[in-house]
């Protein structure tokens, strides 16, 4: 784009091939002060047939490549060290391309300064991730200048550039002979014109150097529950009226929603965001609206998300709903046997009952088997079903017998509102990111936990920990030890259970090795404490805590 | 931050069980927060107060709320009307077209025994093919004659009820049970028994029921055998084998692939138990013709589908195999969509004119796309009074707009009349390709019917019947085809065939075996000349006829196969919103969760520049997060990507932003695309996230 600006209206034309054809003819590789001259001879020169030259090319130059520039420029505008960060290479060249449109002049110069360095002093490493053949690109001018930015972009991120990248790959010659590694930068050829979208996904996600850089998180200190909820609490929403109005565009369609269910639909509402308080309050309109018929109506609100819910425990909870007290206490241990149950209690029932599924596509609903069930739960008559689904996907866990039976009409529901019950995010992200081993989640996890736990539990955690820092004291008397020593502390030093245990028969917290035992197991349950085996035979605990955590959560202990 | 704002920020409220699986839903309590209502709730409210005499029915007042309350009932009880109506003729079409099986069912089971099958299980294989539900319709209706004459009933049995042998009988002895005696005599069978009480999976109860009752026929039907377990099947058969002597069970398997593959799973020793006979069920796409075109070509019907939603019913049949009921139902949405969104329908009710006599209704006549051409027609014959009329006295336009809706919609039962004409027409000329009725009305409905190469083809096929064939045809287009001039040609026919019986059949002189070529040589050069046959007196007269039928189709075509379009009026009694219809039914999820990601501001229609098309920090976070993830590769950097995630932050906001509140916003964006299933956790780098899904695709 600024190439335009630059050159006039000399059109951008040439690609990284000719470029480098160019090269060759022009003899060397640092003929880098004429830029602006060179470009326009060597086209004209070399562009035997220009129309066919255009035909092939021009998109790349002036048209689709313009704009990956146009968008990573916008995309980090002022931080380079954080464009740097993502779509780093190795060399220095690049990051200095990839920079701002702002600054383009000055990172011009850079470029071409760092680019005549580059070539100088080639190395292995800058020999097979192509930032030598940008430089002499760099060097040898303007022209190919958006190419390049494309280049460096899909160095580092290919499926989006990726009409371009491959052609580098494919069409170069090398340029000196025994380049071991060169190989590996092949791509198959850029395929021609719109693809089919099949193709485009194998053509996405073709086998190929992945390039990304080594930076881990482990400078970065991970967020705990606690903080998340604390942070979260003070970002302030930009779009806040806008999703409410959204909110309120939904809220036009519940008498149409009412309408359907008259008529014997069942809905399903989709896209992106929460759609629960969508549900709150569609379920206190219908609440109101009926106020005027004396009868209340049934409605039955379902969480498809809560972990371990069972498709019989919400039949059931439909049955309770629909025959109040005359349920029988004893409902049958399969799923079908309670749903027999319903449909011949709704025989005799005159209202309709209304039931609503947040999250139908949740993991624990999302079984064949369950599905099925919820279809004939639909399929009943005088049952309303609206279910909400979250997942991009969803369709395909019915197939036509089931969405036969599920009637559903299909309503899109985009709210934008974060899914804050649905998922566990601290969790979730934990796994992503494979540190399962925070699940205690630290001092707040623990915390947290402790605060559901009885007294007694509260109890004997408190002395766990106050024999442990204890201990730890006794043991290391040094400072630096016990400082270095950190998570570790925890896994190397213990408590012997007996020990533990008179312990707390002394404070009272358990009167028997039983009762002492299922606390402790409550603790292993959240991973709390950890125990094992000495060359003794002896049973040691500890606390996978570092000590400034330990002393924390004892004096929540103390004080709480 | 207090817990209570920040439970408020994020949908949460301490009172509401979001944490329970399920529940009975409990308004909340209104006392404390009257005050704080967000203005949405003011909304809804007010509108709830409005209309509190409308709170009975369903139907929202439209012409900007301004819709009388008596034009609103109308509509609502129009539609029922209208929907019942057509309902019935459906549920009619569906029995009629299931009859012939069912009767064939039902003979079967009355008359086979073990006895009859060689001893073995008496077994009625019912292919359905992709008519997934006639099916259950079939064994509804089997049950219901069974029980009636108190020969036996119809246990159903799906694939979800038989995960093992022990459940699998307890479902059915249950569900042979409560289909009689209901779920108390279910109970009470179990409880009221002499001796030892027996567990639920024991056939001995069936047996004992079977007895109490004098069951003659039990029929066990199988919904989706491919779906069983073949050696649960095999069990379970095997069992009924060896109860055959005593409960009389007739096995009923559906089948949607084929017999052979359904016998091929099947372990010998287990086909071999069994013995029946095979019935097919008609293919859904039959059934949704008929089905069609009762609705659009009946004399009666006062609301048409127009070309785009018929277009998207027939794909959406096509495309997810959809049942006739699916289909119907979807038929049934696009007359709810009709009455429920357009004011004008109100005129189909004939309601009289103080309903009529509403202001805004007159003003939305007179915006319609189809008043205007009427008034453009109406100034080239220059009647500009009336139009000044029209425009300007509301009472006037009340009183003509029945009228003109009337006329109208009489020419839509023409043009159907006509389609169904050109229909029966092409059974007769038609060897080959069968062109259906739906195809006949999308081109009707889109006005090219008249000048399409069907209707020119048709003619000329007409042209060269032979008097046998249009005896035929002239009988069948009798009821259709309404006028002086086609029974006169039927007489004139009957006549002039009734002069000469012993001839065979007549020939038009456009038959190509009246016509000769004659070839001739002239100057050395073959000359080709065509020439009329010498024709008998009756073939020219016949030809005479056959001139006159088909100067009177062509006359009759072109006056009745108008582009509804251009009616005045159609708004009100044609439906042709593609929308609401395709949508509802077919819906793109996926597409709308990557649009509602990558331009978040389709959605939030924002009020300040709406042209923010770059990620920034004004976006939801997710967006954010998503658009850079579409940039990045197959493999993506947590730390990398985190990095970028800060930087759109960092950028925007000039007073430094707090770093663990982006990261805040960052976990909450991730962890959706991690329920969204485009992320997961990569092993192949420390800290990488592995993309699994594509935009687009």
């Amino acid at each position: 784009m600024r190439k335009l600006s630059d050159t006039g209206d000399q059109p951008p034309v040439s690609t990284p091939k000719r470029k480098r054809t160019a090269l060759e003819q022009s003899n060397g590789a640092l003929n880098g002060h004429a830029p602006n001259a060179a470009l326009p001879n060597d086209d004209s020169s070399y562009e035997l047939p220009p129309s066919g030259l255009d035909q092939s090319t021009p998109k790349k130059a002036n048209g689709v490549s313009a704009t990956p520039l146009q968008q990573s420029g916008l995309k980090t505008p002022t931080q380079k060290s954080k464009a740097r960060g993502l779509f780093a290479t190795p060399t220095k060249a690049k990051s200095a391309i990839a920079a701002t449109p702002s600054r383009v002049k000055n990172a011009d110069r850079s470029a071409r300064k760092k680019s005549a360095r580059v070539l100088f002093e080639q190395d292995e490493d800058a020999a097979w991730d192509g930032s030598e053949r940008l430089a002499e690109e760099i060097l040898h001018g303007d022209g190919p200048d958006t190419e390049k930015v494309d280049q460096s972009l899909a160095e580092s991120i290919e499926p989006k550039a990726g009409e371009e990248a491959p052609e580098k790959g494919a069409k170069q010659p090398k340029r000196r002979a025994g380049r071991p590694k060169g190989a590996r930068n092949k791509r198959s050829p850029t395929p021609e014109g719109e693809l089919p979208a099949h193709e485009r996904y194998f053509f996405q996600n073709r086998a190929g150097p992945v390039k990304t850089s080594n930076a881990t998180l482990n400078k970065v200190t991970l967020l705990t529950h606690e903080e998340y909820f604390e942070k979260l609490g003070q970002y302030v929403d930009p779009c806040k009226e806008e999703k409410e109005y959204l909110q309120s565009l939904h809220h036009r369609s519940f008498p149409q929603w009412a309408f359907e269910f008259d008529e014997g639909f069942n809905i399903c509402l989709f896209g992106y965001g929460s759609k629960r308080k969508l549900m709150d309050e569609f379920a206190e309109w219908i609440y109101n609206h009926r106020l005027s018929d004396t009868t209340t109506p049934t409605i039955v609100m379902v969480n498809g998300y809560t972990p371990g819910i069972s498709i019989r425990s919400i039949f059931a909870t439909i049955v309770t709903a629909v025959m109040g007290d005359d349920a029988p206490s004893k409902l049958g241990a399969q799923p079908t046997e309670v749903l027999e149950l319903l449909q011949s209690a709704l025989k005799s029932h005159e209202e309709p009952v209304t039931v609503l599924i947040n999250s139908i596509d949740a993991p624990p609903l999302r079984r064949a088997a369950n599905q099925a069930l919820l279809a004939r739960l639909a399929a009943t008559p005088r049952i309303r079903l609206l279910a909400t689904a979250d997942t991009p996907n969803f369709p395909v866990m019915w197939d036509i017998s089931l969405r036969d039976q599920l009637n559903f009409v299909f309503h899109d529901c985009t709210t934008f509102l974060p899914f804050s019950a649905e998922a566990d995010v601290v969790e979730e992200v934990n796994t992503l990111l494979g540190r399962k081993g925070r699940r205690v989640g630290g001092k707040d996890g623990v915390g947290f936990v402790l605060k559901s736990l009885p007294e007694n539990a509260r109890n004997l955690y408190r002395l766990l920990l106050t024999e442990f820092i204890t201990l730890l004291d006794d043991g290391h008397q040094s400072d630096d030890e016990g400082a270095e020593g950190g998570g570790r502390a925890g896994d190397e030093t213990g408590i012997e259970f007996r020990l533990l245990y008179q312990k707390a028969t002394e404070e009272f917290v358990a009167s028997s090795e039983m009762m002492f035992r299922t606390l402790l197991k409550e603790f292993h349950d959240h991973q709390m404490i950890t125990s094992r085996m000495d060359a003794s035979g002896m049973e040691i605990l500890g606390v996978p805590l570092s000590r400034d955590e330990m002393e924390g959560v004892l004096e929540d202990l103390v004080l709480g | 931050m207090d817990a209570d704002g920040l439970n408020d920020a994020l949908g949460l409220s301490n009172d509401k069980p979001q944490n329970l699986g399920s529940y009975i839903y409990q308004p909340p309590k209104h006392g404390k927060s009257a005050g704080e209502r967000p203005s949405k709730r003011r909304k809804v409210s007010s509108t709830t107060g409005r209309d509190d005499q409308a709170d009975q029915q369903r139907f929202v007042p439209l012409l900007n709320g301004d819709e009388n309350a008596e034009s609103v009932q109308l509509r609502y009880d129009t539609y029922q009307e209208l929907w019942s109506k057509q309902e019935n003729k459906i549920q009619n079409i569906l029995e009629d077209v299931d009859s012939a099986v069912l009767a064939d069912v039902l003979s079967f089971v009355r008359n086979t025994s073990p006895q009859t099958c060689d001893g073995c299980i008496p077994t009625a294989l019912v292919t359905v093919g992709s008519n997934v539900s006639s099916l259950s319709r079939l064994l509804s209706r089997l049950n219901g004659q069974l029980i009636s004459t108190e020969e036996g009933s119809v246990v159903v049995l799906e694939s979800g009820d038989a995960p093992n042998l022990k459940t699998t009988l307890k479902n059915i002895i249950r569900a042979a049970v409560t289909n009689t005696d209901g779920n108390d005599g279910y109970q009470k069978f179990l409880t009221d028994r002499a001796g030892p009480r027996l567990l639920g999976y024991d056939l001995d109860l069936l047996h004992d029921y079977v007895q109490r009752k004098g069951t003659k026929k039990l029929v066990l039907a199988l919904r989706d055998s491919e779906a069983f377990d073949p050696g649960l099947l095999t069990d379970l058969l095997s069992l009924f084998k060896s109860w055959l002597d005593r409960i009389p069970f007739t096995v009923l398997l559906g089948i949607s692939t084929s017999v052979e593959l359904f016998e091929g799973r099947l372990p010998r020793s287990c086909v071999a138990l069994l013995q029946g006979k095979h019935f097919e069920v008609q293919e859904a796409g039959n059934c949704v013709d008929r089905i069609y075109e009762t609705l659009q070509t009946d004399s009666g019907t006062n609301l048409w589908l127009g070309r785009n939603v018929t277009n998207t019913l027939f794909e959406n049949t096509s495309d997810y195999f959809q049942s006739p009921e699916a289909f119907s139902r979807m038929v049934k949405y696009a007359y709810m969509s009709h009455f429920f969104a357009n004011p004008l329908s109100v005129l189909l009710a004939n309601p009289d004119s103080t309903v009529l006599a509403q202001n805004k209704l007159c003003e939305a006549v007179r915006n319609l796309p189809s008043f205007r051409m009427f008034c453009e027609d109406l100034v080239e014959e220059g009647s500009i009074k009336q139009i000044r009329d029209l425009l300007e006295d509301d009472e006037y336009l009340i009183q003509e707009t029945p009228k003109y809706l009337d006329a109208n919609q009489q020419r839509m039962r023409g043009m159907f009349q006509a389609v169904r004409v050109i229909y029966v027409c092409l059974e007769h000329t038609q060897s080959a390709k069968k062109t259906t009725v739906p195809d006949l009305s999308v081109r009707a409905l889109s006005g090219e019917l008249s000048e399409s190469t069907i209707v020119e083809e048709m003619v000329a096929a007409a042209k060269t019947l032979d008097s046998d064939k249009l005896d035929e045809l002239l009988v069948r287009l009798r009821g259709i085809l309404i006028s002086r001039e086609a029974d006169a040609i039927q007489e004139d026919l009957k006549t002039l065939l009734e002069t000469c019986p012993e001839s065979g059949p007549l020939r038009s002189g456009y038959n190509i075996n009246s016509t000769v070529t004659r070839t001739t040589v002239v100057q050395q050069r073959i000359r080709l000349s065509k020439g009329q046959a010498d024709l008998s007196e009756q073939a020219v007269e016949y030809t005479n006829i056959v001139d006159r039928l088909v100067a009177l189709l062509q006359v009759y075509l072109t006056e009745t196969l108008i582009n509804p379009q251009d009616l005045f009026l159609h708004e009100a009694f044609l439906f042709d919103l593609r929308n609401p219809l395709k949508e509802t039914f077919a819906p793109r999820p996926r597409f709308a969760i990557e649009r509602a990601l990558a331009t978040p501001f389709d959605y939030l229609l924002s009020s300040s520049d709406a042209t923010m098309t770059k990620v920034s920090a004004k976006q939801p976070a997710t967006a954010i997060l998503y658009q850079l993830y579409l940039d990045s590769g197959a493999l993506v950097n947590v730390h990398d990507l985190w990095q970028a995630f800060y930087g759109v932050f960092e950028t925007e906001e000039a007073d430094g932003c707090d770093d663990r509140v982006v990261m805040s916003l960052f976990y909450g964006a991730l962890s959706e695309l991690k329920a969204f299933g485009v992320i997961k956790n990569s092993r192949k780098k420390t800290d990488h996230l592995a993309k699994s899904a594509w935009m687009g695709l």
